[in-house]
């Protein structure tokens, strides 16, 4: 164990002794979630549906060499909660732009749908344009928020307890005109991980360590 | 043995903290508990409602000076090892896009017992926890400077402060002192600087390029000075770079009212807090004084009085005004101090707008570790520099205040498939962020009101928000946009504004429904606070601001409730409260 790491658990344990607040407790862990586990339970798209919806988020962000993608990462259940959890009007919208979708698919392939739908990306006009608009924003919240977009797709270094900032450990981008970080502070330094989460073993790709040299390259 | 040094302190911080703030809530419990006998209701020396940023301040001066003093608290407290900041999104039930982190920050519906009406795009940020706002935020601690008190005498509009930086210079700095300040004296005149700062935090990559820019265009750039402990400080540990602060710090780094002023207030034993205690109305006597509160108990939903000699308001703007002008009286009509009808109006904030840019020179790299203590660097005003414009006031910028995790870019970049995946991974490194705070003008039209047709769940009138912004906002606003894009002009990269076709505020700093003035007329409070009408009734939240500059309100909030905490302290001294 990390000296820093020990000290956050003495830190924590002793916290812990505070009295419960209202609310507090309110959200469940993951554990109750079901995002990877194969339990999760359809609560508003039927499943052609969400096999559909599968498919179209995997052509937004596909796996490839350097990670899986939003099949992998299982948004279409993401998108279910979110769509299952909105007003009437929204998921009205999603069951319509679904079968619009499959409409326009039986005419060539979904492949050539999804490229219609996404013509014109950023100022939508028709109700396909819009249905994308929806489909890819709820594409790119869910894989950016699972744990295989956030650690083996974007490689995200943080949410983490250090003992110093390392500031920017580059010498090329420092001008000399301000407070910055030497770039002693940041040398290949082993960080300890939040204690909250440090054992969970979050998937990494493989080489996604960090390099703290990545300048020299 | 240094490290040893810090096990001994962080332990003793962690028991602090757990033992002090849980103690709070028992002594109040105790306090309300009845005996055979019938007691006589304890007649408090002091009042203060609310938790936040100027009723720490209240609450730890006065108890400290003897006098016995009960706060009331609408929300409940969260201990910090409660808090959500570190959970992964996926951890969340809706990954986070639902505000999950902060929603236990946010008691018993406070975010949606409110009205919009006549309004421009502006929201209000309402709280209800033990600590109020600074359970959660990013801590920038800005001094106003001297023109920032003299809007009529330096640009013609709103009114002169009833106060000059001189005279709030020496709580600027005692209260830098008691919250601890990261930052340094840059020596520039618009952002008055103090002597005691803890070291400032490290610059990123992103912040070292945009200082390049701004350097070239001669747009100064500093440290941020920010209520964050970069070292050990008053028992607190130092901040441990996790980008969270706006979810809450897990260990106190950050300054948190419920943290580091409460307990000190406990510590007196002349301090009580009663949570779940939604005032309802101040009650006033024969003479029209202040001589208590009723409140509801939000847990309970009973009816609730308690007797106190003065009566602090800290309930932040909207609530404060919503709260006198629910306290309506034979004595007092109109509502509460409000015979001029002032109470609620010139109701203004900040208004917002700024940009995302992924900085080509940092493109592709692999990514290491940026999330710090969200920001590291201000661009504070500068559009004065170059002579007066045809506007007045101005905007600073705050710089990557937003998170590092969630690539904001995925939204914005057009296309889909193999290569845009790739592209989102290879911008994300080179995200800067920088955001606008610009000065609104204090007018009485903007208001907040109350009507007994809108009641929350209590039959409590909720607040009315009437907000239009001017003609000099929208002047600002459109040469701020100009500047910030001529800023990104000189940073290579792929620039995403988020200006919309109108300006948006409030940013959280919302301020002035309770003002101070020099002119009886057109305000409510002297300059320590206290009310014109009602001499043992204060208000020194954010309501009591004559004006707004460009800075962040909350550090003038607190130097301004110290100063009205000696005065207090004076005044019973010579028996005048």
């Amino acid at each position: 164990m990390k000296r820093r790491t020990a000290i956050k658990i003495v830190a924590l344990s002793a916290v812990a002794s505070g009295f419960d607040a209202v609310g507090a407790n309110r959200f469940p862990s993951s554990a109750g979630m079901g995002w990877s586990a194969s339990d999760y339970k359809l609560r508003f798209f039927t499943a052609q549906e969400s096999e559909l919806l599968d498919q179209l988020m995997e052509m937004i962000i596909p796996s490839d060499n350097h990670s899986p993608g939003a099949r992998a990462a299982q948004v279409n259940l993401f998108a279910d909660l979110m769509v299952a959890t909105s007003s009437v009007a929204i998921q009205k919208q999603w069951r319509e732009g679904l079968k619009q979708m499959q409409e326009e698919a039986a005419k060539s392939s979904l492949a050539d749908a999804l490229a219609k739908s996404a013509a014109q990306d950023g100022h939508p006009t028709t109700d396909l344009e819009h249905f994308f608009a929806a489909l890819k924003r709820m594409t790119v919240n869910g894989y950016y928020t699972s744990a295989i977009g956030i650690h083996q797709d974007l490689q995200y270094q943080g949410n983490t307890y250090l003992t110093t900032f390392p500031g920017c450990p580059s010498p090329k981008v420092h001008d000399h005109g301000g407070s910055g970080a030497t770039l002693d502070d940041a040398q290949g330094r082993a960080l300890p991980q939040n204690p909250c989460t440090a054992s969970k073993n979050l998937p990494r790709a493989a080489g996604s360590e960090p390099r703290s040299k990545w300048w020299a390259k | 043995m240094i490290a040893f040094g810090i096990l001994i302190a962080l332990k003793g911080v962690a028991l602090f903290i757990s033992h002090e703030v849980s103690r709070v809530g028992f002594v109040s419990a105790l306090q309300l508990t009845g005996k055979n006998h019938m007691p006589q209701p304890p007649i408090y020396d002091v009042c203060v409602i609310g938790s936040g940023a100027a009723g720490g301040v209240i609450a730890k001066e006065l108890c400290e000076s003897g006098a016995k003093l009960i706060m009331l608290e609408a929300g409940r407290e969260v201990p910090l090892n409660k808090f959500l900041s570190h959970k992964w999104p996926y951890e969340l039930p809706y990954r986070g896009f639902r505000g999950e982190k902060q929603a236990p920050f946010y008691q018993g519906g406070v975010s949606s017992s409110i009205r919009y009406e006549d309004c421009d795009s502006v929201s209000v940020d309402r709280i209800r926890v033990v600590g109020g706002r600074t359970v959660h935020w990013n801590a920038v601690v800005l001094r106003c400077a001297e023109r920032d008190f003299k809007g009529w005498s330096v640009d013609g509009i709103e009114e002169d402060w009833p106060l000059t930086y001189d005279e709030l210079a020496p709580y600027y700095e005692r209260i830098e002192q008691m919250i601890g300040v990261c930052g340094q004296d840059d020596g520039l005149e618009i952002v008055p600087a103090g002597k005691h700062y803890l070291p400032p935090l490290p610059w990123r990559c992103s912040e070292h390029i945009l200082h390049r820019a701004t350097k070239h265009m001669g747009i100064p750039l500093i440290s941020v000075r920010k209520a964050v402990v970069t070292m050990l400080y008053d028992g607190r540990p130092p901040c441990h770079y996790c980008g969270h602060c706006m979810s809450g710090c897990d260990v106190g780094a950050l300054f948190n009212s419920a943290v580091a002023m409460l307990p000190k207030a406990q510590r007196t034993s002349n301090f009580t807090l009663r949570q779940s205690a939604l005032v309802r109305e101040i009650l006033v006597d024969r003479e029209g004084l202040a001589r208590g509160v009723s409140f509801v108990d939000t847990q309970t939903k009973q009816e609730q009085e308690v007797k106190a000699k003065i009566v602090v308001v800290c309930c932040a703007t909207v609530e404060s005004a919503r709260l006198l002008l629910n306290s309506r009286s034979p004595q007092h009509p109109n509502g509460l101090a409000n015979s001029n009808g002032v109470v609620g109006r010139y109701l203004h904030g900040h208004l917002g707008g700024g940009a995302d840019i992924y900085l080509r020179e940092l493109e592709g790299v692999p990514p290491f570790n940026q999330d710090g203590a969200t920001d590291h660097v201000y661009i504070p005003r500068y559009n004065h520099l170059a002579g007066k414009k045809d506007y007045a006031g101005g905007w600073g910028f705050q710089v990557n205040f937003s998170s590092y995790m969630f690539p904001n870019h995925a939204l914005r970049l057009h296309g889909y498939g193999a290569a845009y995946k790739e592209r989102v991974r290879k911008m994300q490194p080179g995200y800067l962020m920088l955001g606008a705070f610009g000065k609104t003008e204090a007018r009485a039209e903007n208001r907040v009101s109350v009507d007994s047709h809108h009641v929350d769940e209590y039959g409590i009138p909720i607040p009315i928000v009437h907000y239009r912004f001017s003609e000099n906002d929208l002047a600002l606003w459109h040469d701020k946009n100009r500047s910030l894009m001529e800023i990104c002009s000189n940073l290579k990269g792929e620039v995403f504004a988020d200006f919309g076709g109108a300006p948006g505020g409030f940013a959280s700093h919302e301020v002035g429904t309770i003002r101070m003035g020099k002119n009886p007329k057109t305000s409510a409070l002297n300059s320590f606070c206290q009310a014109r009408e009602v001499k043992n009734l204060f208000v020194t939240d954010g309501s009591c601001f004559t004006s707004s500059s460009e800075k962040n309100p909350t550090l003038t909030i607190m130097a301004l409730s110290l100063r009205a905490a000696d005065y207090i302290k004076e005044q019973r001294r010579k028996g005048g409260l």
